[in-house]
């Protein structure tokens, strides 16, 4: 009984997490954060839920690690939150066993896991075998989603405190754009000199019927943008029918969150930036003279047809 | 009030990806670098030294071989860590732990940690490293040392006694913490704007430390879980169609024309 600990921190992480894990063995769930407030939607998979009270990741961790000790399962799964990825590391080192986050596929073996997932900002893609026990943490759409067709039993789990304390906890402001729904994505990175001189990146967008996104040091930084449009290997990923990126040099942490786009055109004024290599089209020009052009361009375009 | 370690890895550089004839990857000849962030660690290692007091120590676990034609990339990361801020850097380079695995590494870096007597107050880490990006080194070493750890730092506010304030960047919200010490954190690239050793600094470097170690001096012996079946590289078949005008205007009309065909344009 409960070979497979399915790790939920929001309850739309668990449909998938437990088909996976039910396809495997016998999952139980475990329930952290907003998954413990709302462990009904959990109990609907017919399993026994451990509901685990917090949000911090030493607690899960412990919450984990004990009952890895009871249940002895061949394996953990969870979702690729920072939360769970802290709590998990934690429990891997505990054990001293494997465990793979951002995974994006999973074969079951007898003897082992076979797993893919990227390497080298996703330039690579390594297959590795690794023994039971394991934690894989898996990317959306890795698995088919688990019915919800039972009743659980609930079970609370408590550890106790932690040694760190949380004095505040401070919401983010998030624009709420939908980027990984967008068709036409102007990129925008540290080739704008000033917050003010993106207006030019958000009237582009406007005249594509597009959204405004970039690169790290853009959203996380300098906080120009709000990081949801944050794009990239710690960010979004995105896959438009056209990404534009401006000013952003090509580094493989941001290509690899754009890399399924259909079209890609760069505009860099420095000819040997590597983004022209990883680009369809790359106008080589000093954006705050060629942006113009092109939204003129398209607007004489638009009147005219 | 103490040790500062810091963690750096010698990381394959994801620059410069070489390929086999066979589509494979060639991780033989991909040089290595330091991984990014560690020079976030360092950098915030540089900040907190004169309130700490004590020395401060890097440590570096060779994970990718072959060991020989490794040298030199290994010791150019190492002698950044030693001009940047640490006085002795501790070195694993040991063929049988190469390719490394997470459980070996993590259970070295805390050998050297305990037998190597540094006592640290602080371990300081990046968030991840820039080839296997799997987030998890620090969590382990601090569950093996026994320490509380704090993953994606942005900001170490201030040293309040024996404790750390501390802001932890998540997905939508951030965590304010005091931390005790010791402990361990991850820290993100915004907690801090890396600045260059200085060339006095490097000169320097050259005549501090480096104990090169392996898993015997540690007296350790630890198995690799993983075997890696494959590894492939993603082909990206972009056109690379340059345009270079001296006209913007030529130049933006040379683009819609080629995004019209493509029919990613709408009017
Ligand atoms: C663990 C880790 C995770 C990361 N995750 C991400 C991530 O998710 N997303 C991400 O984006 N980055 C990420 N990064 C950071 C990444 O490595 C790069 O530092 C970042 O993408 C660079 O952003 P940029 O292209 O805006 O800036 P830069 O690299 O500074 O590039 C600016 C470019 O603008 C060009 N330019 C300057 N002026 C002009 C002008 N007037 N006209 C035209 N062009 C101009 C320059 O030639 C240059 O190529 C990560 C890094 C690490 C280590």
């Amino acid at each position: 009984m409960g070979n497979v600990i399915v790790v939920s921190q929001r309850p739309s992480d668990a449909g998938e997490l437990v088909g996976l894990a039910r396809s495997i063995g016998d999952p139980v769930i475990v329930a952290f954060q907003d998954s413990a407030e709302r462990v009904e939607e959990l109990l609907s998979y017919g399993y026994k839920v451990y509901r685990v009270k917090s949000s911090r990741p030493e607690v899960l961790a412990k919450a984990i690690s004990t009952l890895y000790n009871e249940l002895k399962p061949k394996l953990i799964v969870g979702p690729n939150t920072r939360n769970v990825k802290d709590a998990m590391a934690w429990v891997a080192g505990l054990h001293d066993i494997h465990m793979a986050p951002d995974v994006a596929g999973v074969r079951v073996e007898p003897d082992g896991i076979v797993y893919k997932r990227g390497f080298l900002s996703e330039r690579v893609t390594m297959t590795v075998k690794a023994p039971y026990p394991a934690i894989i943490l898996v990317n959306p759409r890795v698995a088919e989603p688990a019915p919800r067709e039972g009743v659980g039993e609930l079970i609370e789990l408590n550890v106790g405190d932690t040694m760190v304390r949380v004095l505040e906890v401070k919401a983010k402001e998030l624009s709420g754009v939908n980027l990984e729904a967008a068709e036409v994505i102007v990129g925008v990175g540290r080739g704008f000199k000033a917050k003010e001189d993106l207006s030019m990146a958000f009237e582009l967008a406007k005249l594509l019927g597009g959204q405004v996104g970039g690169t790290r040091p853009i959203a996380a930084d300098l906080k120009w943008l709000p990081e949801d449009a944050w794009i990239g290997i710690s960010g979004k990923r995105v896959a438009p029918k056209l990404y534009i990126a401006i000013g952003i040099s090509g580094a493989p942490q941001h290509m690899s969150g754009v890399s399924g786009s259909k079209v890609i055109v760069a505009v860099n004024k420095d000819k040997s930036a590597p983004i022209f290599k990883q680009a369809d089209y790359g106008v080589v020009a000093d954006l705050y003279k060629f942006i113009p052009a092109l939204i003129d361009v398209l607007k004489r375009r638009r009147g005219s047809t | 009030m103490g040790n500062i370690v810091v963690l750096v890895k010698a990381s394959l550089n994801p620059e410069i990806v070489r390929q086999n004839p066979d589509g494979t990857f060639d991780i033989d000849y991909t040089p290595l670098k330091i991984s990014d962030v560690d020079r976030n660690a360092l950098e915030e290692a540089a900040r907190l030294r004169q309130v700490f007091g004590g020395k401060v120590y890097s440590v570096t676990v060779l994970t990718w071989g072959p060991l020989r034609a490794r040298e030199k990339d290994l010791r150019l990361a190492v002698q950044e860590a030693l001009a940047k801020v640490a006085d002795e850097a501790f070195v694993v380079a040991d063929e049988s732990i190469i390719p490394g695995d997470y459980t070996v590494t993590a259970n070295v870096i805390a050998a050297v940690i305990k037998k190597m007597g540094l006592n640290p107050s602080l371990i300081l880490a990046g968030e991840a490293s820039i080839d296997e990006s799997t987030y998890q080194i620090p969590g382990r070493v601090a569950a093996k040392l026994g320490l509380p750890y704090v993953g994606y730092v942005k900001r170490i506010r201030e040293v309040r006694g024996d404790r750390l304030v501390v802001e932890r960047d998540l997905e939508d919200y951030i965590e304010v913490l005091e931390v005790p010490l010791p402990a361990v954190l991850s820290v993100t690239q915004e907690v801090n704007e890396p600045r260059p050793p200085t060339l006095i600094q490097i000169r320097m470097a050259s005549r501090k430390p480096i104990h090169m170690l392996t898993l015997k001096d540690l007296g350790l012996d630890v198995k690799r879980q993983r075997s890696i079946l494959d590894m492939r590289v993603v082909t990206v078949s972009r056109k690379q169609v340059l345009i270079e005008e001296a006209s913007m205007e030529k130049a933006a009309l040379k683009l819609v024309e080629y995004l019209e065909k493509e029919g990613v344009l709408r009017f």
